[in-house]
């Protein structure tokens, strides 16, 4: 019996779900950078800015983000382990529990119910669903690794086992709470407990979601595309577990100037400096790899999405460890220049690598071809332009309002009001609506080609049959 | 059944390259990052130096 078939309708499944969800959080992006300089479009009470924004945030963590990475992370596994999912019936029971989550948590957030922590703010009964959602996972990941029919590991499913393990033990403990109502609960923590648990978790959500499992994706999906062998196999394992020992203590770092004991921040600030060398591991992996035929960047169009990818990864991973020092920490934290870092990593990196992998399992699937690599290039060039003016925007007004902020005269009072301040944030908001247009757009080549695809492949197969 | 459609076996380049050097440029970087982590941490420890954010504030306001 072979379910490679009914495993791959449930990865186009969890590929098309992430699309939409992708579409809903996008769209709710522009919404509110609009609200950010046009209050009118704040809709009381559903669609606030302080609603919105969380539905945001989550729909594309999660709907767009997870979808993916369940999905690819599927299809990852069963070519390295050369063989179907243990239980293929649990994983499609998956994506349909996963969409029941997602629109779940999308109404509740809109509903106003909230936890307050970030990146974790949906309510107990939704983070049991999640927990269960993530134990299907865990089930069907490591049951097909165990029973795998090759016996060598590939790097990228020690980066999909390192992906299950962290998010289980960091999602459980940061939503530990008591429940009040099915609609409320209190954290379990309090105070300065909160705030280390909180970013401890939030910051490893971007080392678990935004980084491990898309490492996964680069290290497959990058020669399976170009053909060309990963330069040095020994550096992407070195890389990993120094990449994966490090993460874990860097939280503290949100937490710089806070009533955190010092030498807890100065030890985050410590293991995020760090960071940079196994991040950097994989980007001259990277780089490396494709160095030894740089035509592929012509030849094969895949190649400039991964390579792009890789170096808006080695960018973020220079300004994210950048931004924890503390002189630096003291001009922009709490300003704009973080979406813009956050940004650069979700639409440069994430977005990037997550589309190309899609690109290429598609007409896998369906043994066909891409329907159009011109959409795909402008696809790729739209959301690069998009990608590189939201951040750049957002750095500059960043750093503006971290002087204005700071600036004080003679005698120690502010020398700009809030107000001052503020003022000066418009044209660089205005901008980044634009930017997010051009993005949106260059996105909506990717959906528009990846659905081409499907249909072109579905009639390929019914022709076949 | 195998599956037709896998030409490029990951597995095939693993052996060759894993035979390859860690790039010079990267183990500098490497310890180089580990030693300064140590020096930062020695030097912003309240327990270690008696440096701490507090003392570093009042003499920044003293300026």
């Amino acid at each position: 019996m072979n379910d490679y078939q009914y495993d791959h309708q449930t990865v186009k499944g969890f590929i098309v779900s992430s699309i939409f969800w992708g579409v809903v959080g996008i769209l709710i992006g522009l919404w509110i950078s609009v609200q950010m300089w046009k209050p009118e479009f704040n809709v009381p009470p559903f669609f606030t800015f302080g609603r919105l924004r969380v539905v945001h945030t989550n729909s594309l963590a999660f709907g767009l983000g997870i979808g993916a990475i369940f999905g690819i992370s599927y299809y990852i596994a069963m070519r390295l382990t050369k063989r179907p999912l243990v239980f293929p019936k649990l994983a499609r029971f998956h994506l349909y529990l996963f969409n029941a989550a997602i629109a779940l948590a999308a109404l509740s957030l809109f509903a106003g119910m909230n936890q307050t922590l970030e990146y974790a703010e949906l309510e107990w009964p939704l983070d049991i669903g999640v927990v269960i959602l993530w134990v299907i996972f865990a089930v069907n990941i490591f049951g097909t690794i165990i029973k795998r029919k090759d016996e060598q590991m590939y790097i990228s499913l020690w980066y999909i086992i390192a992906t299950v393990i962290a998010v289980a033990v960091l999602y459980i403990v940061n939503n530990l709470a008591v429940p009040a109502s099915l609609t409320k609960s209190y954290s379990l923590f309090a105070g300065v407990n909160s705030a280390n648990v909180q970013w401890w978790y939030g910051h490893n959500a971007v080392g678990f979601v935004f980084t491990t499992p898309i490492l996964a994706m680069f290290y497959y999906f990058l020669p399976k595309s170009t053909g060309l062998p990963i330069y040095s196999h020994r550096l992407s394992i070195i890389a990993f577990w120094s990449l994966v020992f490090a993460y874990l203590w860097t939280g503290a770092h949100h937490l710089v100037y806070t009533p955190l004991p010092d030498w807890i921040q100065t030890l985050a600030i410590v293991f995020t400096l760090f960071l940079i060398a196994p991040s950097w591991g994989s980007v001259i992996n990277g780089y490396y790899t494709v160095g030894t035929d740089w035509n592929k960047m012509q030849t094969h169009y895949l190649t400039k999405f991964f390579i792009l990818g890789i170096t808006f990864y080695g960018l973020q991973t220079v300004q994210g460890p950048t931004q924890a020092i503390r002189v630096v920490s003291q001009l922009i934290h709490y300003t704009d220049w973080v979406p813009g870092h956050v940004h650069m990593g979700t639409m440069g990196w994430v977005t990037m690598t997550t589309a190309a992998s899609i690109y290429y399992i598609i007409p896998k699937i369906y043994g066909t071809e891409i329907y159009s690599i011109k959409a795909a290039n402008v696809h790729f060039w739209l959301v690069l332009i998009g990608q590189l003016m939201f951040s750049i925007t957002m750095w500059i007004t960043g750093i503006q309002q971290g002087a204005l902020w700071k600036a004080t005269n003679a005698d120690g009072s502010l020398k700009y009001t809030f107000m001052e301040g503020l003022v000066k944030n418009y044209p660089f908001w205005q901008l980044r609506t634009v930017a997010g247009v051009i993005f949106t757009v260059g996105m909506l080549f990717f959906i528009y080609n990846i659905s081409m695809t499907i249909r072109k492949g579905k009639a390929l197969a019914a022709s076949r049959a | 059944m195998t599956e037709d459609f896998d030409s490029t076996n990951i597995e095939d380049f693993e052996a060759k390259d894993t035979a390859r050097k860690l790039p010079i440029g990267w183990l500098i970087l490497f310890w180089g990052l580990i030693l300064w982590g140590i020096y930062y941490f020695v030097m912003y420890s309240p327990s270690i130096s008696g440096w701490t954010q507090e003392k570093a504030y009042h003499e920044s306001v003293k300026k």
